[in-house]
């Protein structure tokens, strides 16, 4: 089965020269140049990745962000031109899972791609369910529920949860956290982790503001509650 | 341009001129106060004096007057019944007879009185001094009795004043003692008020002062007082202003790089592809690849270099900060970049940790590591100590050094030091030790060369970082 990438980037040249990068990945890769032809092309059900670049015409890579997270948890990749904390933290809370800056190497695409894709296909670590407070998760199937109610988590923040119930009240520092869940080495990017979890809070908490099983362990980490 | 002072005595500081206008204004009033306090008090009470004397002169020269009409007048008696107001003394004159007071001679009657009341009917006084004792003198040419009297009778009497003359030095002395009080209290309400004036100029002295070492952002509270408000004012526009200008450059150079970003991921990609498929190139080719690729390297890292240069670093949230153990992060990158030095960790060194960007440090000690590839043949050694409260990373080589004249200089941007003035193969674009130097000022700390500790030939670049809690 090949990968699917689907590419929004509306510079003609990177979109090229990052088909024959990607293609030469044995990935099988379609192109967009706009929110809406994305829409067009995006699949739920074939699309493996998405790579949405922030500036586009017309609707922007955060809207496109959004308007796929409505219809799919498909892993999405943003490329930004400014690293600065406004876009990268605006990218993630739009749903994107991973954000890489310009220039960057196509090796390191790749890379991401993959850490995403090992992670949305299979959860390794202890498969067995588990249940924390009111909820259950089943690693293997990529299901969690609460109170017998399916929750619609993405394949990063269910990762993340299943990272934290691993070691359920323990500290995990978000260093451990970016290598286990994204696979980082020594300078994944902090913001990951706070986003993603504030995502999951949103989702699992009754109380958001006031979080019962994700705690943050100020300046260390963060511990789910057992 | 440098515009100049509008004010007089410019050699004399502000203070002194507030604290000098104050005294002298306060001498003056007080002067002005006690001489004519001095003068109305001595006059009235002089004044009253003599009232009261002429009263009683006249009173006394009317009876002496009544004494005339006798045959052979005898003042002796007479004289002695006279009321004496305050020990006032008395003579009669008639021709060469005199009839007087025990204490009196004629010789102590001022002349100019005498001859004043011997040319005239009316009555004569005049202050002046007896023995050194101030007296008042009256006199007055009796009408003579009889037409058969021949020789004037001229009667005198002579009041002292030495009660008016101790109270009055005791005036003196009190308004005295109260123009020195008022001085000293100008001296102390013109220092205060100096400084309460200078205060305001503290306040803009230190915004200025913060403003220059970074804090563009300072700014000074606005004022109520209309003439501060415009100092204030001001400033404050200046600073604006100047922030400002310095954002636009900033920006412009961010933008730059921005723009230069696009082409750069093309060319990134390209040569990537290529050099995943130079087993299909020829010698040539796989050549001009390696030539291309180290170009686009270089021109990557200038970008990124500039881009990180011209951050607007009053915006503190650009970094992401955290806890950064510097040992284990050294220990990280003289790994990553695959460098064969000795790393020693002093004991204490090993658990310091310092608060900031762990990607912004991390260039400093890449940008170290590989400067020392670049002009001094190679790391050879790398130290971390924790002098008191910060941690010491010093990286040493063995290259040519820098000489103490220079060793400001190379972190300036785009200066190379002379024995890298040439610009060979893998030279950096001179951005990186700027970098180091923009980084570890970012982190409260600093960065400096010395010669090698050991005394052999070579570099050592010292960058100090507060531990975190002691910045």
């Amino acid at each position: 089965m090949t990968t699917n990438v689907l590419a929004v980037e509306d510079d003609e040249r990177i979109r090229t020269a990052l088909r024959l990068a990607l293609e030469d990945e044995g990935w099988h890769v379609s192109e967009a140049e706009s929110c809406e032809e994305a829409l067009e092309r995006f699949t739920p059900d074939s699309t493996d990745v998405v790579l949405v670049d922030i500036m586009l015409p017309g609707l922007d890579g955060f809207d496109l962000c959004r308007s796929i997270r409505r219809i799919s948890h498909v892993p999405i990749i943003m490329v930004t031109a400014r690293d600065d904390t406004h876009d990268v933290v605006a990218g993630l809370e739009a749903g994107a899972d991973d954000y890489l800056t310009k220039p960057f190497a196509p090796k390191e695409l790749s890379a991401r791609i993959r850490a995403l894709l090992r992670r949305s296909r299979t959860v390794d670590g202890s498969g067995l369910p588990r249940a924390v407070g009111d909820l259950e998760i089943y690693p293997d199937e990529g299901v969690v529920r609460k109170n017998d109610e399916e929750l619609h988590l993405t394949k990063t923040e269910f990762r993340l949860l299943c990272e934290l119930s691993d070691n359920p009240g323990k500290v995990m520092s978000r260093e451990q956290l970016l290598e286990r869940v994204w696979g980082y080495d020594y300078f994944g990017d902090g913001r990951l982790v706070d986003v993603h979890v504030r995502r999951l809070r949103l989702k699992i908490e009754d109380d958001p503001a006031n979080p019962r099983y994700v705690a943050t362990a100020r300046g260390m980490g963060y511990k789910l509650r057992a | 341009m440098r515009l100049r002072w509008r004010r007089p005595l410019r050699r004399l500081p502000l203070r002194a001129r507030v604290v000098g206008a104050f005294t002298l204004g306060a001498c003056l009033a007080a002067f002005l106060l006690v001489v004519l306090t001095y003068s109305l008090s001595r006059g009235s009470m002089l004044g009253s004096r003599q009232d009261s004397s002429e009263v009683q002169f006249f009173a006394n020269a009317t009876q002496v007057q009544g004494s005339l009409r006798a045959e052979s007048p005898d003042f002796t008696v007479l004289l002695e019944s006279l009321p004496s107001l305050s020990g006032s003394r008395s003579i009669v004159r008639t021709g060469s007879d005199v009839w007087r007071s025990p204490s009196l001679v004629p010789s102590d009657l001022p002349d100019e009185l005498v001859a004043a009341v011997e040319g005239s009917d009316q009555a004569h006084a005049m202050r002046y001094r007896l023995d050194g004792v101030p007296q008042l003198a009256l006199g007055l040419r009796l009408r003579p009795a009889a037409v058969s009297q021949l020789s004037e009778t001229l009667y005198f009497e002579v009041v002292p004043l030495a009660e008016i003359e101790a109270t009055l030095a005791s005036l003196r002395l009190i308004l005295g003692v109260g123009a020195a009080l008022t001085a000293l209290i100008g001296i102390s309400i013109g220092a205060w008020a100096g400084g309460r004036l200078l205060r305001p100029l503290a306040t803009v002295s230190d915004a200025a002062n913060s403003i220059a070492h970074g804090r563009f952002d300072t700014r000074v509270e606005r004022s109520d007082d209309p003439d501060l408000a415009v100092i204030v004012e001001s400033f404050n526009d200046m600073a604006d202003a100047m922030e400002r200008r310095i954002a636009r450059d900033a920006r412009f150079a961010s933008d730059v790089s921005h723009e230069l970003r696009s082409p750069l991921q093309t060319l990134r990609s390209s040569v990537d592809y290529l050099n995943s498929h130079r087993d299909e190139l020829s010698a040539q080719g796989a050549t001009a690849l390696d030539l291309l690729a180290s170009e686009v390297d270089r021109f990557q890292q200038l970008v990124q270099d500039l881009l990180e240069i011209s951050r607007p670093d009053a915006d503190g949230s650009v970094f992401e900060r955290g806890l950064v153990n510097v040992t284990e992060l050294v220990q990280h990158r003289v790994r990553a970049l695959g460098d064969s030095v000795t790393l020693e960790v002093s004991p204490a060194a090993t658990d310091a940790v310092v608060i900031g960007d762990k990607r912004g440090l991390a260039q400093v000690f890449d940008n170290l590591l590989r400067n020392a590839d670049k002009h001094g043949g190679g790391a050879t050694r790398v130290e971390i100590t924790r002098p008191g409260y910060s941690v010491q990373v010093a990286v040493e080589d063995s290259g040519p050094g820098v000489a103490p004249s220079e060793r400001d200089l190379v972190f300036e941007r785009f200066t190379r030091g002379t024995a890298a003035r040439k610009r060979g193969a893998g030279t950096g674009a001179g951005l990186g030790l700027a970098l180091v130097y923009e980084h570890t000022r970012r982190h409260g700390g600093t960065v400096h060369i010395e010669s090698r500790s050991d005394g052999q030939r070579g570099a050592r670049f010292v960058v100090e970082l507060p531990i975190a809690g002691h910045r």
